[in-house]
């Protein structure tokens, strides 16, 4: 029996809009995320007045605390429903699923979720090391130099010790999504590199090589999700909202249970669980990738491969076309941009998009099915959204 | 230079951590053990992660641990680190069973690996602030 209160089908995102990502110099995360709302509501063929909710995450080269009532007024709307979400690099899905809740409770109706910010050139140093120091515990991680690089870096490598993942392994992530990235406009980076590249670029923090890293740019993404009910007034292609499911396992690195599986386990049963399918449906993913180890680590725990296989997996073609999932086929944030918090809300554009079929020469073919999957803080923060065409209802 | 003063981030206790603190300065690492249901934690609270006692007691750490993972750091993760890198943080596991962050004490990083014997070294930063770093325990290691 299907549980009474889920959110599968009852939502849908109408509208997706980006502005102009990687280097973009003079423009403010407020007004890089308003291009990114005026493009999604072209996209959805909307007036803002149909907008009574607005979401958001936090902008670092911003000194609004609350960005969801800035961003607003910026616009000129006056929202019912409103609010700024910190859960690290989880706030895109989280987003999503606390847009879709709100919508089917009666909160809101339409919701904008948008996020910009601009990383590369709009912080100044004041900026840069508030983002750095408040990352971490300021008692117990960041006396030792340890920011949320170097957590995600003692998971990677404790995962090489327990299941012989390799650099090279690591390596191939960065590969295939530069491959991704080659093939999208406006992606940041698209020359094209090898796993001798990755590896011979400069170590950053043992086991990641500065091309296991994930990129730094300016940028906004926005998403207009609204009821099922009203969906087809603004797009003949509606992508649902079929599942959603987080999981919050700790605060402190030292505190996660087990460095190699994290919260995503959780996060994906219950999204799976509220759509009806599993890992082995989906047509098409979007994975979180602030390093490239993440990836292998978030292959396993969301299901589509075994445990201490990710390294393996993605060796063997399985995240590229024609392999098993499709993933991060816009490039990522290791390619095609990483503007801090607004970068997962790109992993949802993409996977939008490719519901839609508007992918192009990218396009996975026949995708009815994707999952994004977003993360933060060294896997304190998990969120996962399996995403649907009108033909999976 | 830009005229900012960069500074490493070191800990402000507060009323969970105060006697955390203090005892790092009189040269010991304090853990609370519940005196209910025999949970040790590092992390300081007022209560027991594992059955929210309040009836936590501190005990010096004796030292030992054992290495879970380790990252060496190459760049600096901001200006205050400069002149540090290399260096390598560690997860710790303690004999009493904690686990936690911290770095370690020289640069012979080759030495580094998993599940090697570690010695608590207690460095001083400044009178306020002491930091409970990591030794290699070589000869302990070579003698076991």
């Amino acid at each position: 029996m299907r549980n009474s209160r889920s959110l599968r089908g009852q939502v849908a995102i109408v509208g997706v809009g980006q502005s102009p990502s990687g280097r973009v110099p003079g423009r403010s995360p407020l007004d890089l995320t308003a291009d990114a709302t005026l493009k999604a509501l072209a996209d959805a063929n909307m007036n803002k007045s149909a907008i009574d909710g607005v979401l958001t995450g936090n902008a670092f080269a911003s000194s609004f605390h609350r960005f969801s009532i800035a961003l607003s007024e910026y616009l000129n709307i006056q929202p019912s429903y409103s609010n700024t979400l910190q859960v690290s690099g989880a706030t895109a899905g989280a987003a999503v699923n606390t847009a879709a809740a709100a919508i089917h409770a009666g909160l809101a109706e339409t919701v904008l979720l948008a996020c910009g910010d601009s990383l590369l050139t709009g912080m100044t140093p004041d900026m840069a090391i508030r983002a750095m120091t408040e990352s971490r515990d300021q008692q117990y991680e960041m006396p030792f130099g340890i920011p949320v690089a170097n957590t995600f870096a003692m998971t990677a490598h404790r995962h090489m010790k327990e299941y012989g993942t390799t650099a090279e392994q690591f390596a191939q992530v960065a590969v295939t999504f530069r491959e991704h990235a080659r093939r999208t406009p406006g992606a940041q980076k698209t020359e094209p590199i090898s796993i001798e590249d990755v590896l011979h670029s400069k170590m950053v923090t043992t086991p990641y090589h500065k091309l296991d890293c994930s990129l730094i740019s300016d940028g906004a993404v926005a998403l207009i999700l609204t009821s099922a009910e009203k969906a087809k007034e603004y797009t003949q292609h509606p992508v649902y909202i079929l599942g959603g499911g987080e999981y919050y396992s700790h605060e402190h690195i030292f505190l996660m249970p087990t460095l190699t599986q994290t919260g995503a386990v959780e996060s994906s049963k219950k999204a799976y669980q509220m759509a009806g399918i599993t890992a082995n449906d989906i047509d098409v993913a979007g994975i979180y990738d602030c390093f490239t180890g993440t990836v292998i680590m978030m292959l396993e725990d969301l299901g589509f491969c075994k445990k201490g296989e990710g390294g393996a997996f993605v060796e063997s073609g399985e995240i590229t076309y024609g392999g098993k999932i499709p993933t991060n086929t816009h490039g990522g944030m290791l390619s095609y941009a990483h503007p801090g918090i607004p970068a997962a809300w790109f992993h949802f554009a993409e996977v939008v998009r490719q519901l839609r079929g508007a992918c192009g020469e990218r396009q996975v073919a026949g995708a009815e099915l994707g999952l994004v999957h977003t993360l933060g803080a060294g896997f304190s923060t998990q969120a996962s959204t399996v995403l649907g065409t009108e033909n999976t209802l | 230079m830009n005229g900012l003063v960069i500074e490493k981030p070191l800990p402000t206790a507060d009323g969970d951590s105060q006697a955390f603190w203090e005892g790092l300065r009189s040269g010991r690492l304090l853990l609370q053990h519940c005196a209910d249901c025999g949970h040790v934690q590092y992390y300081q609270q007022r209560i027991c992660r594992q059955c929210q006692s309040d009836n936590l007691q501190l005990k010096p750490a004796s030292g030992k641990g054992t290495i879970h993972s380790y990252s060496v750091v190459y760049r600096a993760p901001g200006p205050a680190f400069k002149d540090d890198v290399p260096y390598a943080v560690l997860l710790v596991d303690l004999e009493e069973g904690p686990r936690m962050v911290s770095s370690l004490v020289g640069k012979d990083f080759d030495a580094l690996d998993f599940d090697a014997p570690l010695t608590l070294k207690i460095i001083q930063i400044n009178d306020e602030v002491s930091l409970p770093c990591f030794e290699l325990a070589i000869n302990e290691l070579h003698s076991s």
